[in-house]
């Protein structure tokens, strides 16, 4: 239970800490208040009135930290003793005048302008609600490149957006007409082939890519993830190996016996920077198209079981005393682990070291110590090369601490951006709205308005100083990229804008659907709130039916 | 010449100090009488004692007992006073403050 004398002595407290912080010319009033306090009736009556005291109190303090030129003046005419606004200081206008033309001019700045775009995407998926939750939602100025790009007849365009395009019809639709107008982008069938996996023009594609490069081996691994898909769909999926379909493992046994394995993003790259140039494309999200997936979703687990397979039947014929029979099967996991390699091979370590080794056995019962040897460095390479992978994995998904912090500044200077830029809009339309005039003399701001239009001001040319330099960094390693002449950041700057498209907050306590619905939450609820204040309002001032 | 905008809280301390204009008042007397808050109170004081129409003083009402400060307008605080009031319009004053002619409570 709280002893009745504590309210008092706390207000007491109160009172004479806002007097420690108040101005030396409001000292006096600070006593007046306190010595009031005895007189006061009630413990808690005395507790409020030492609150709204040190509230007077507190507010001179930050106004004189604030406001210059605080001056005692005399009264000259009624109408200035009656204006509760104060004069214009005018120091403090300019001052705020000078902040917010300075944060306006950030804009005049085109790296600025990116960084703000960059700022705001965190909004995007609040705003775009259908993105969220897994609909199409079309980018605007992709479809305007697309339109463009078909009126044009821009086939290296229509590739750009179709790999970028987020439905799979289009994106195959897009594809489909830029290799009609250049039959040379061939490839491009190979890239969203891998993005989408299955679709009706899927076999007439892996034709054409084999006819476009015969030594390639994922086309194949592009049949072997179809046939996949749709055993998953008949739910009949083989549990071993021997089960599968003959025209699996023939995919799978031509991708085995390819000379190489392109996954042409070389080519994309290069296509991506001649269509950024050509076209100034300077919206990041657009330009980075950081594809860290290069083999059908399906791909690794699939040759992860051929190459069992081909291991198990080279184990086969090893013991009936077939060791040529059994080095060929070794040989094509070899290989296509050399094919991998070296980004994809750790993903397939197992099964290539295990090759290695029974090549290295059958070479020591052959007697030929060197071919052994061989085979026993190449192992050893390998699993160097697997852990320098997983580090680049490791570094590639979880991104640098500087990436996350600098997406969490820029994050943080776009919403003060918005915050100042609204509290400055509603203390310039308030004192438009009390002065009735838009005359520069009639304009009266209060202190409160004046502090709070300072405040927002400062914030604002803040927030622009801190997403200015935030960014910088990353649009030269954007330039750069675009540029060609050097592609070390596209890693980093990957990782900054994926961080940066997080709604704030959202990475740490919810996930960015659960962000989309409580913010929408809080509005309707606000909505519902300011409704019920207003209809309440206007029932209390709505005049009685005596007014009349 | 432009009217004054009086807001009702500082009309409601002006008629109480105008009421009896050499009179010392005290500031929790005051927020009795018109129902303002110390919080709504004091900037009023303060802003009339700023444009030295309010004059204050310490006084020693009984033994044992802080001094309390107090507070009354000054002979040009009232002069300018009852000009604002007399320049207002009193039809305005009445539809917002019927009690105006109102002494001490």
């Amino acid at each position: 239970m709280i002893p009745l004398e504590f309210p008092r002595r706390f207000a007491a407290l109160v009172l004479r800490f806002a007097i420690c912080i108040a101005p030396h010319d409001t000292h006096d009033w600070g006593r007046g208040m306190l010595s009031e306090l005895n007189h006061v009736e009630g413990n808690w009556a005395a507790l409020l009135w030492s609150l709204g005291g040190a509230g007077v109190l507190a507010k001179h303090a930050i106004l004189a930290v604030m406001l210059l030129g605080h001056h005692r003046r005399s009264v000259s005419s009624a109408s200035e003793l009656f204006d509760k606004e104060g004069p214009m200081r005018k120091t403090t206008l300019a001052v705020i005048a000078s902040c917010v033309l300075a944060s306006l001019l950030f804009f005049l700045v085109p790296v600025f302008r990116q960084a703000f775009q960059v700022s705001l995407s965190q909004w995007h998926d609040v705003i775009h609600v259908q993105r969220s939750l897994g609909y199409r939602a079309g980018d605007p100025d992709l479809d305007a490149l697309a339109k463009k790009a078909e009126q044009d007849h821009d086939a290296e365009a229509l590739a750009f957006v179709a790999v970028r395009e987020p439905s799979q019809s289009e994106a195959v639709r897009l594809a489909d007409e830029a290799v009609r107008l250049d039959a040379s982008l061939t490839w491009l069938y190979q890239i969203v082939a891998v993005q989408w996996s299955s679709f009706p023009e899927l076999d007439r594609w892996v034709a054409a890519l084999a006819k476009f490069d015969p030594q390639n081996a994922l086309p194949h691994l592009i049949t072997a993830e179809k046939i996949d898909i749709e055993q998953a769909v008949r739910e009949h999926i083989p549990h071993r190996t021997d089960e599968e379909p003959a025209a699996w493992k023939d995919a799978m046994s031509a991708a085995f016996q390819s000379h190489k394995l392109d996954d042409y993003l070389d080519r994309l790259q290069q296509l991506d920077r001649r269509v950024l140039v050509r076209h100034g494309i300077s919206d990041p999200f657009q330009a980075v198209n950081d594809r860290w997936y290069r083999l059908p979703s399906y791909g690794i687990s699939d040759s992860s079981c051929y190459a069992k397979w081909l291991i198990e039947s080279g184990d086969s014929l090893a013991v009936r005393g077939d060791r040529k029979g059994a080095a060929e099967k070794y040989l094509a996991v070899a290989s296509f682990g050399q094919l991998l390699a070296p980004t994809d091979s750790f993903f397939l370590g197992r099964e290539i070291k295990t090759a290695y080794k029974r090549l290295g056995e059958l070479s020591e019962m052959d007697g030929n110590k060197a071919e052994a040897a061989f085979y026993a460095s190449l192992r050893d390479q390998l699993d160097r090369e697997s852990e320098k992978e997983h580090a680049s994995w490791r570094s590639r998904f979880g991104g640098s601490s500087v990436s996350r912090w600098n997406a969490l500044l820029i994050r943080l200077a776009g919403l003060l951006m918005l915050f100042c830029g609204g509290i400055l809009l509603i203390c310039a339309v308030g004192v438009l709205v009390r002065s009735r005039s838009v005359r520069w003399a009639s304009l009266h701001p209060s202190r409160l308005t004046l502090t709070l239009g300072l405040g927002a001001a400062l914030g604002s040319l803040l927030a622009s100083a801190v997403l200015f330099v935030s960014y910088w960094p990353y649009s030269r390693a954007l330039h750069r990229l675009i540029s060609g002449s050097d592609e070390s950041g596209a890693s980093e700057l990957s990782n900054f804008l994926g961080d940066a498209r997080v709604p704030l907050g959202t990475r740490s306590y919810l996930g960015v659907s659960n962000a989309v619905f409580y913010f929408w939450f809080i509005v309707a609820v606000l909505c519902a709130f300011a409704l019920l204040v207003a209809v309440v309002r206007h029932l209390q001032t709505r005049p009685g039916p005596d007014a009349a | 010449m432009k009217s004054p905008r009086l807001s009702p809280q500082t009309l409601r301390v002006l008629e109480r100090f105008i009421g009896h204009p050499t009179a010392w008042r005290y500031g929790y007397e005051l927020s009795r009488e018109t129902g303002l808050k110390s919080g709504t109170l004091y900037p009023i004081l303060m802003r009339l004692a700023k444009f030295s129409l309010l004059e204050t003083k310490w006084v020693t009402t009984e033994d044992g007992v802080p001094p309390r400060h107090t507070y009354r307008l000054t002979p040009n605080g009232v002069e300018l006073v009852r000009k604002a009031f007399a320049a207002t319009n009193r039809s305005t004053l009445k539809a917002r403050r019927p009690a105006f002619s109102g002494g001490r409570a």
